[in-house]
């Protein structure tokens, strides 16, 4: 774990417990009043264990229709899942046995971190991904080798097979010809492959393939589609998994996406100065010392109203 | 007080209205809309019909966290319809036929599959012990106590059985 939750295990607890105290007819209303003016965060995650709980009973008929019908039997989708993950099947057998007809199995398979979450997430044929928070990674009907990242910055280690054609779409660029682990991020300005090991291929649309290999990275504009391709220190990739962000001469609005994505805050960057390079390292924490962090390495001030912040170059003193 | 009678529905309310808000308040963060919670709980009361007056003030107290939850409910489907739309908007490849013959009742159903589906499959991927007691308690409608007995391990057992998978399924379900 990097960045500590907003909602962290401890809040959801407590949460939990109360969910099944007022459950009771003695329920002690007043201490549980108390408890939620204690922190605003409480009332947060109650409505999450609450909501939880209502979206379970929602479905309670289509559960036990579920657990009623002998082809999906749990213990079957578990090995089924834990041996492949073939999720598409899976789906299917739920499909058939909770009489979903709509569900086939080019669904696709969504995995996605909230802020302050991340997650690890072995598909099948050895490749697994790590999402760092505020991530959204789309597995293209449930082929875990059609792949999009469409949010957010993920941490890939694929086992090297020729015979596999694995592809990871972001925004316009497709990343192929993969063997290694690097990292993939995309954000509304660019997407950044970086390679740790081995080597990757990433193309625009339509463009020609540019290859990447272990100690680069490609930085790709999705605006006029520029690419630039320079060193990177095979363990600065992925170091969000360490807990820091490491640049080295990284465009400010790149930077700043990172931000937004790890203190859950709108930023907007001054187009004068989006791309002015930062190098430094930042301790991602709890997400929201990121910007002061910042400020205090880059000759840049900050706005901030309510959840929007606007940076702009520093304040002539 | 007259139990039954509107005169003592509406007694009830008054006396307990103050500390009804503040749980509100504290819950919601939004003294707006405690008291748009407050309001739907008062035009409900005055056209309900019955009153289980035993334990009146939980019963107003469980009304008004259920009036909440309906407000949450409602906010969740909304915004998983958004995000579907946006996903097919984006993936418009494979993704956009589901909502060529929609209609908002289409949209429903197809909201309810994908959700009883990802709840499905959420429940299939959770460690043995935590969706034996999930099953046994939710979908089978065993007490706590029974789930304990049933699979032979303690009450505080259960309950962290219990609290693991509703962790679980919550960040299945709410991303």
């Amino acid at each position: 774990m990097t960045a500590r939750p907003e909602i962290d295990e401890r809040l959801l607890d407590e949460a939990l417990t109360w969910y099944r105290a007022l459950e009771q007819d003695d329920a002690d209303w007043d201490a549980y009043t108390r408890w939620l003016e204690a922190d605003p965060l409480h009332g947060k995650a109650f409505d999450e264990i609450a909501l939880t709980g209502r979206i379970v009973d929602d479905h309670i008929a289509d559960l036990q229709a579920l657990k009623a019908a002998p082809a999906a039997d749990p213990a079957e989708i578990r090995t089924v899942s834990r041996r492949k993950w073939l999720y598409g099947s899976v789906a299917a057998a739920l499909a058939l046995a909770v009489g979903i007809p709509a569900l086939r199995q080019q669904q696709d398979v969504v995995y996605a971190t909230a802020r302050g979450e991340t997650r690890h997430i072995a598909l099948s044929q050895g490749i697994a991904a790590d999402l760092s928070p505020s991530t959204r990674l789309v597995v293209k009907g449930g082929d875990p080798t059609k792949l999009e990242v469409a949010r957010g910055d993920v941490y890939f280690a694929v086992a090297h097979d020729p015979g596999r054609a694995l592809s990871i779409r972001a925004g316009e660029y497709v990343v192929s010809d993969i063997g290694t682990t690097f990292g993939l991020n995309l954000s509304a300005k660019a997407v950044a492959v970086a390679v740790a090991e081995g080597h990757v291929s990433v193309a625009g649309e339509g463009g020609e393939a540019t290859r990447v290999s272990a100690g680069q990275q490609l930085i790709a504009r999705r605006d006029d589609r520029s690419t630039r391709i320079r060193p990177v220190p095979a363990a600065n990739v992925g170091s969000w998994r360490q807990g820091r962000l490491v640049y080295d001469n990284m465009p400010l609005n790149l930077v700043a996406a990172d931000i937004a994505r790890y203190s859950g805050k709108t930023i907007t960057v001054d187009p004068a100065i989006g791309d002015r390079p930062f190098s430094g390292v930042l301790a991602i924490g709890d997400g929201s010392e990121l910007l002061a962090n910042l400020s205090d390495l880059m000759a840049i001030s900050y706005e901030e109203k309510g959840d929007s912040v606007r940076i702009g170059a520093a304040a002539v003193r | 007080m007259q139990p039954d009678s509107s005169q003592g529905l509406e007694a009830l309310y008054r006396i307990h209205r103050a500390a009804l808000l503040r749980t509100l308040v504290a819950r919601t963060g939004d003294a707006g809309e405690a008291e748009d919670i407050l309001q739907e709980m008062w035009i409900r009361l005055r056209h309900a019909s019955t009153f289980p007056i035993a334990n009146g003030r939980a019963y107003l107290f469980r009304m008004a966290q259920n009036l909440l939850l309906d407000r949450l409910r409602e906010k969740q489907r909304r915004m998983r319809r958004e995000r579907i739309w946006l996903d097919n908007l984006a993936g418009d490849a494979g993704g956009g036929s589901e909502r060529a013959d929609g209609g908002p009742n289409a949209e429903e159903a197809m909201l309810d599959r994908e959700e009883a589906a990802r709840l499905a499959s959420a429940l299939a991927t959770l460690p043995d012990g935590a969706r034996r007691a999930f099953e046994l308690h939710k979908i089978e409608g065993l007490s706590h106590a029974e789930v304990a007995m049933r699979l032979g391990i303690s009450r505080s057992g259960v309950e962290k059985h219990m609290a693991v998978a509703m962790k679980y399924l919550r960040r299945a379900l709410l991303d």
